[in-house]
């Protein structure tokens, strides 16, 4: 499953690709053919997906040539396979040179989350959490784009009237019932001893 | 007692007592018997368990218990991610570390849409719908090695195998043939011998239905914007530039798609091929024409 941070990736696709067949193969269209079953026109120009920029706040879009990937040995058990196969991934990026985040996020990280960067500037990002190399990769931009997400400041959330009121009535509930049971209890306490 | 007062009383009540529910509705009293232990002559000697055996000797048998010996019934068969019973279709697994030996071997040629046909072709897998095999599954082991453009066509793929293709420049769609349909995918040839008139490939089963109309999946039933959407979002989670297939050299290639009702690229349902006098018969009669084309 993709996951939330990714689903966050606001994009506003305007789509339209012709699945145009060749010449040679014949046009065969069926009763449930795609163009039948979906509307979307297939015309002869085709638009891509567009990109989505990070210029106001950042959308969870990491452009991958302009982040550094390397790779390396893995630790741990496992042999001559863990020996000799890079599985380790390495993200790192300059954040000073990065175009691609917002300059009020750069400076956001810089106050208040610095930790998050090196001496030298750089945020360094690595996983070893798999066996495959490709899903290391996919974990390490996973967290990066967790971490980029974790600075972006949001308002509180304040409880709306029907869910304060539902904690109040709570509350009142469990006072009455602590109340109920002290009473019981001290009445309890007063029949003992001599009557 | 005055005739109305029960009325009143009844009234009153009926105002304060709750609405009938489920929870508060009994049998009149006396109606129902409690089934208890016979005790004595008739309900006597073994008291309803029988002679020996476990439950007379008060030990639980599960249900679907078969003694001990054999594995109950419902247990015997795995259960798959994609079945939504307990006997559902099963796919022959096929790694993308075979596809790529077999591509690199000079077994497969990716000049051409590769399909279930092809694959089976190849002579290394073996496929056979009467053993409720629904076709070919890809998997992602040898993903990192994986690197040859091409246009798949197969029945299940995981999401990191289908990243594994597109990211080596290809196009992969998943279709679901019905087991008269891959019979005849699988072996051509015997299916020409036969005379018979290429089917029209059924609809996936209900239950299957959501599984190949949905983009994530690159269902062959799925809206093909929402696909492109897809791509992009999967080529973000995995981490690699997801390339243009509008500039590739391959792209005729690529965006070659069979129709849901088509088994045989370049061949349309209803139609029967005649491999001795090289000749293909169509319908004429204007209702098979209307069936095959439905």
């Amino acid at each position: 499953m993709i996951s939330r941070s990714l689903l966050c990736l606001r994009i506003t696709p305007s789509i339209l690709r012709s699945f145009s067949t060749s010449q040679t193969h014949q046009n065969f269209k069926s009763g449930i053919s795609l163009d039948k079953l979906y509307s979307s026109p297939l015309q002869s120009t085709d638009v891509k997906p567009t990109i989505p920029s990070n210029e106001t706040a950042f959308g969870g879009y990491i452009p991958l040539d302009e982040v550094d990937i390397s790779y390396m040995r893995s630790s741990g058990p496992g042999g001559q396979h863990v020996n000799k196969v890079n599985t380790k991934v390495d993200v790192r990026f300059l954040l000073k040179d990065a175009k691609w985040l917002p300059e009020s996020m750069k400076e956001n990280i810089m106050k208040k989350h610095s930790h998050m960067v090196t001496p030298s500037g750089y945020i360094i990002v690595r996983s070893d959490k798999t066996r495959t190399q490709q899903l290391n990769l996919a974990d390490a931009l996973d967290k990066l784009r967790a971490q980029l997400y974790s600075t972006v400041e949001r308002p509180p959330v304040r409880p709306d009237h029907y869910t304060i009121e539902v904690h109040r009535r709570r509350a009142e509930k469990a006072t009455r019932e602590r109340l109920r049971e002290k009473r019981i209890k001290s009445d309890v306490r007063q029949f003992r001893g001599a009557q | 007692m005055s005739s109305s007062h029960g009325t009143v009383k009844a009234l009153q009540m009926l105002r304060r007592l709750p609405r009938i529910k489920l929870n508060n509705l009994i049998s009149i009293p006396g109606s129902t018997k409690k089934s208890q232990r016979g005790r004595g002559i008739h309900g006597g000697k073994d008291h309803g368990w029988g002679t020996k055996g476990p439950k007379h000797h008060n030990r639980h048998v599960p249900a679907g218990y078969e003694g001990g010996e054999m594995t109950p019934y419902f247990l015997r068969y795995p259960v798959q991610k994609w079945a939504k019973e307990r006997y559902d279709i099963s796919y022959v697994p096929l790694t993308l570390q075979s596809l790529q030996l077999m591509v690199d071997t000079g077994r497969l040629d990716v000049s051409v849409p590769i399909d279930v046909t092809q694959l089976y072709n190849t002579g290394l897998l073996r496929i056979d719908s009467r053993l409720e095999h629904g076709g070919v599954m890809l998997e992602e082991k040898g993903m990192d090695c994986f690197c040859t453009p091409m246009n798949l066509e197969v029945q299940y793929a995981s999401e990191a195998a289908i990243a594994a293709v597109e990211k080596a420049g290809g196009t992969i769609t998943t279709a679901y043939y019905d087991p008269y349909s891959l019979t005849a995918a699988l072996k051509p040839v015997e299916f020409f011998k036969k005379g018979q008139v290429i089917p029209r490939r059924f609809l996936p089963p209900q239950r299957h239905i959501e599984y190949y109309s949905d983009p994530r999946n690159r269902g062959y039933l799925a809206d093909p914007a929402l696909i492109e959407e897809q791509r992009l979002l999967l080529s973000q989670k995995y981490g690699y530039v997801l390339p243009d297939l509008e500039k590739s050299l391959m792209k005729e290639l690529l965006f070659q798609r069979k129709d849901p009702r088509q088994v045989f690229y370049g061949l349309e349902p209803g139609w029967i091929v005649n491999l001795a006098d090289k000749v293909i018969l169509k319908p004429t009669d204007p209702q098979l024409k209307e069936y095959y084309s439905s």
